[in-house]
């Protein structure tokens, strides 16, 4: 179930970026996998001639190559470099003895021995004195690092002519006894080759090794960020794996630590196959679960190697880890070439070719294993496996900044779209406002037309008409002057007053007071509150103008028909339930007048028609009128809402 | 009856107004009060009736056929520094007395005052009492709190200096905005009757700019100009 999901999610994407029908799509894939293909063949024939040409050169002058082998106790001449059997005692080992001549007067340095390449360990004695014991060096233990040994003869050892050099191979199985030409000779004359050498098969692995820690430490620490993307997890342990192997010391055979043995020799395969994990994971693929299998042989060689003794863990890694590692770099290329088809990018290819030069290093090594190709014997896809893997790393971090890249250039633009919905979004509340600000206007203009129509208007047509019938100047002044009250409250209500009332009320009392000295009567102004009346923010010019009218008619009616002496305004704050209100009383000492059971004047319709002005203005801001009168007099009483309507409901 | 100032001597006053009718009017309750009035209809004749010397008290227009009042109140207020100058007022029209108390008014009267008012209003004023209305203080006042705001826009209209209005003086003037009396507000503040017009003929003196040098000297006040 579980393979055919992965199948149906690995083919998935192959139909998606293409969209094409088969024929074409056939074509496609051919037109770009011939010339991949082409390329790797390329590579393979640069990868083999770059083989040959770093092959490091030997000072021939000095090559010691006649030697006599005694083994298992028979005596043959040999001619270097030579293989023996594979054995698995490092007792009695192979002894390879040989003679080189001395002559003092070209010595103007030290004389060396220098052995370029071994397998697995060998002691050097001239003249029957120990100059040199590889096993003691951990690199030269490794039969993958191509370690080249010299010593130094002390040259009082050394005898005028003829010399004897023995070399004692020892070997540890499954492979075959190596020893490459010696070399005996002014150590001027070796030391380059030995310093190459070294370089290339000793200090470039260490090299490598560390650059791959460092990417290890980098890639777990991304992998722990970002949990989701195992594939930088896989990458990591792979690299681990890889260094644990490289620094870890290698056993010597005399002193066996199996166990150890047995990890160092399970991490080659382990590694190959979590590097194919990389590939599957890297290129977006899901990792089928039956390819875990690839992880048998590396978990195989570390359990033999943990139960077993020294030669079996060995023995089952030639066999089952090195093909391990064969077919898992097949399997790479195989992914490799299915990508660069798919997806035709930098990082697919450049793998595909990474895995190509490594897998034909790995051929020449099996190559060279079986002794169907002389190289004398120099593994090299240890060396190239590092390499790639430093590549991979390198690539994968590169891959992550350009990834962080994106996300900033993401946040630039986001930042730039967040400023033009601002820009967007501050035009249209401009445009909004704007339209607000017009409809208010509208507003107002309707609201002062309205008060200029109701007041003015009727005054001015009432003076025209008074004027027309030569009426006396008092009335037509009268008229006028109730017209140029009029005009002032409403010019008046256009000011802000900022939500308190009292502003108001002050321009109004010395209209007032003005209005009534004439009459000879007292404007008596009693406020209650030294702060007068409480804010109502919410008070607009038509509140205003709707009660200095209730307070006018108030006025102006004590005047005309209560013959009074004194009219009083109290202004008072009082404490209500949910807040302060305000009260504003007028109040005359006239005779007052009768309020039938409607509350309505029974006196004259003029009076009656302005209480009931008063009531329906005192309604329309919220406000509570109440009227009282009797012989002592008349007390309008005008409570004020705690809050004032916001729109003139009753104005209609 | 006769209006006499302190020597005895009738008070003049030069009435500038265009507008004939209001002219008549003005100068008829003036006259019944016993003052001597000049009146002129324009500009230059307001100039030329000046050569003839200095009234008591200037009443002026704003708007004359042939300039503005303010011209006249700053060249009186040079010219004759004890003239006592009213602008006369329409309706709603407090920027203008504003603009004109900076130059140097002291008073404002009514168009539409009544005659008793009139007169009343120009013997206080000749008496040391500034008359001010509850819509001039409300005006002044406002410019007080914007100035205290420092926000960005000016309000409209005249610029005004409030800066040196000290906050007894203004809070004299919330509380005749408010339409407070002398007489309550002095009791508000704990201040005596007699004191409040002087304090109010002070803030009418402080709002004046007399001069350019004055002008500069109010903006170093104001930390404006850094010397």
């Amino acid at each position: 179930m579980s393979e055919i999901a992965a199948k149906i999610s690995a083919k998935a994407p192959t139909n998606a970026p293409t969209k094409a029908p088969p024929r074409p799509r056939r074509r496609l894939i051919a037109s770009r996998l011939v010339p991949y293909l082409l390329l790797q063949a390329l590579i393979v024939i640069a990868t083999v001639l770059g083989l040959r040409l770093l092959q490091p050169s030997d000072p021939d002058d000095f090559a010691l190559s006649g030697f006599s082998l005694q083994e298992d106790g028979v005596t043959n001449p040999v001619t270097l470099p030579h293989f023996t059997a594979s054995r698995y005692s490092l007792a009695d080992p192979p002894l390879y003895t040989g003679v080189f001549t001395f002559r003092r007067g070209e010595a103007a340095s030290g004389w060396s021995v220098y052995l370029p390449r071994f397998s697995n360990a060998v002691e050097v004695a001239v003249d029957g004195v120990v100059v040199l014991d590889s096993r003691r060096d951990a690199n030269a233990n490794r039969p993958d690092r191509n370690t080249p040994q010299i010593a130094a003869i002390p040259t009082s050892l050394l005898r005028e002519g003829a010399n004897e050099i023995t070399v004692r191979l020892f070997v540890w199985g499954p492979l075959k006894g190596f020893l490459d030409t010696v070399y005996v000779g002014p150590d001027a004359a070796l030391r380059p080759a030995y310093e190459t050498r070294t370089l290339l098969f000793v200090t470039l692995p260490v090299v490598f090794s560390a650059w791959q820690s460092i990417l290890a430490v980098i890639l777990a620490i991304m992998w722990l960020m970002r949990r989701h993307e195992p594939v930088y997890g896989v990458l990591a342990a792979a690299m681990v794996l890889g260094v644990v192997q490289a620094f870890a010391p290698p056993p010597v055979p005399p002193a066996v630590t199996s166990r150890l043995a047995a990890v160092l020799l399970a991490s080659a395969p382990t590694e190959s196959a979590l590097i194919v994990v990389f590939g599957v994971l890297f290129f977006g693929w899901r990792w089928p679960r039956y390819a875990t299998l690839l992880f048998v042989p590396g978990i195989v060689v570390f359990a033999v190697g943990l139960i077993g003794g020294p030669p079996l863990p060995r023995i089952l890694f030639l066999v089952l880890g090195i093909p391990t590692v064969g077919l898992c770099l097949v399997l790479m290329a195989c992914i490799t070439a299915t990508a660069v088809v798919r997806r035709q990018d930098a990082a697919s290819f450049t793998i595909g070719c990474a895995v190509t030069i490594v897998l034909v290093c790995w051929i020449q090594d099996m190559l060279t294993v079986l002794e169907i190709v002389s190289n004398d014997r120099i593994f090299v896809s240890r060396l190239s496996y590092s390499a790639m893997l430093v590549a991979i790393g390198a690539g994968l971090t590169w891959r992550f900044a350009r990834a962080l890249n994106q996300v900033d250039s993401f946040a630039g633009q986001l930042v730039t779209r967040v400023r033009e919905a601002e820009e967007r979004l501050k035009a249209s509340f401009a445009r909004e406002e704007e339209r607000a600000r017009a409809a208010a206007l509208a507003n107002e203009r309707t609201r002062l037309m309205r008060d200029l129509h109701d007041g003015l208007g009727g005054q001015l047509v009432s003076i025209v008409a008074l004027s027309e019938r030569g009426h006396e100047g008092a009335t037509i002044t009268d008229a006028a002057r109730a017209a140029l009250k009029d005009l002032r409250l409403v010019i008046d209500s256009m000011d802000d007053i900022g939500g308190d009332l009292m502003l108001a009320l002050g321009s109004w009392r010395e209209r007032a007071s003005a209005q009534l000295r004439p009459h000879d009567i007292t404007l008596d102004w009693r406020v209650a509150t030294p702060q007068g009346l409480p804010l109502h923010p919410e008070l607009r010019p038509w509140h205003v103008i709707q009660i200095v009218r209730i307070l006018d008619e108030a006025v102006t009616n004590a005047v005309k028909h209560a013959q009074t002496r004194r009219i009083a305004v109290t202004i008072d704050t009082l404490d209500g339930d949910q807040g302060q209100y305000g009260v504003i009383s007028v109040t005359d000492d006239g005779h007052g007048f009768a309020v039938s059971g409607h509350g309505e004047a029974a006196r004259a319709g003029q009076t009656a028609r302005g209480l009931r002005n008063m009531r329906s203005r005192a309604a329309r801001c919220g406000a509570v009128l109440d009227l009282s009168s009797d012989a002592s007099g008349t007390r309008v009483r005008l409570q004020l809402p705690q809050s004032f309507p916001d729109s003139d409901a009753a104005a209609g | 009856m006769t209006e006499q100032g302190e020597t005895g001597e009738a008070i003049t006053i030069l009435l500038v107004e265009d507008d004939a009718p209001t002219c008549w009017r003005l100068q008829d309750a003036l006259v019944k009060a016993g003052y001597e009035v000049r009146s002129a209809g324009t500009l230059s004749e307001a100039r030329s009736a000046l050569a003839g010397g200095a009234p008591r008290v200037l009443l002026t227009d704003l708007r004359l056929p042939d300039g503005h009042g303010i011209e006249l109140i700053r060249e009186m207020r040079q010219r004759f520094p004890d003239t006592e100058i009213m602008v006369i007022s329409a309706l709603g029209d407090e920027e203008s007395v504003i603009s004109a108390i900076t130059v140097g008014a002291t008073g404002y009267l009514l168009k539409d005052a009544f005659p008793t008012d009139i007169a009343t209003t120009v013997r206080d004023l000749v008496a040391g009492h500034s008359p001010i209305s509850a819509s001039i203080a409300r005006f002044i006042v406002r410019r007080t709190q914007g100035a205290a705001q420092s926000s960005a826009e000016p309000p409209p209209g005249p610029a005004l200096n409030t800066a040196r209005l000290t906050p007894r003086e203004i809070d004299i003037l919330w509380g005749i905005a408010k339409g407070f009396s002398y007489a309550e507000i002095a009791s508000h503040l704990g201040l005596s009757k007699q004191t409040v017009p002087g304090h109010i003929k002070n803030i009418y003196r402080k709002l004046e700019v007399h001069t350019r040098s004055e002008a500069v000297f109010e903006a170093v006040q104001q930390g404006l100009i850094k010397l």
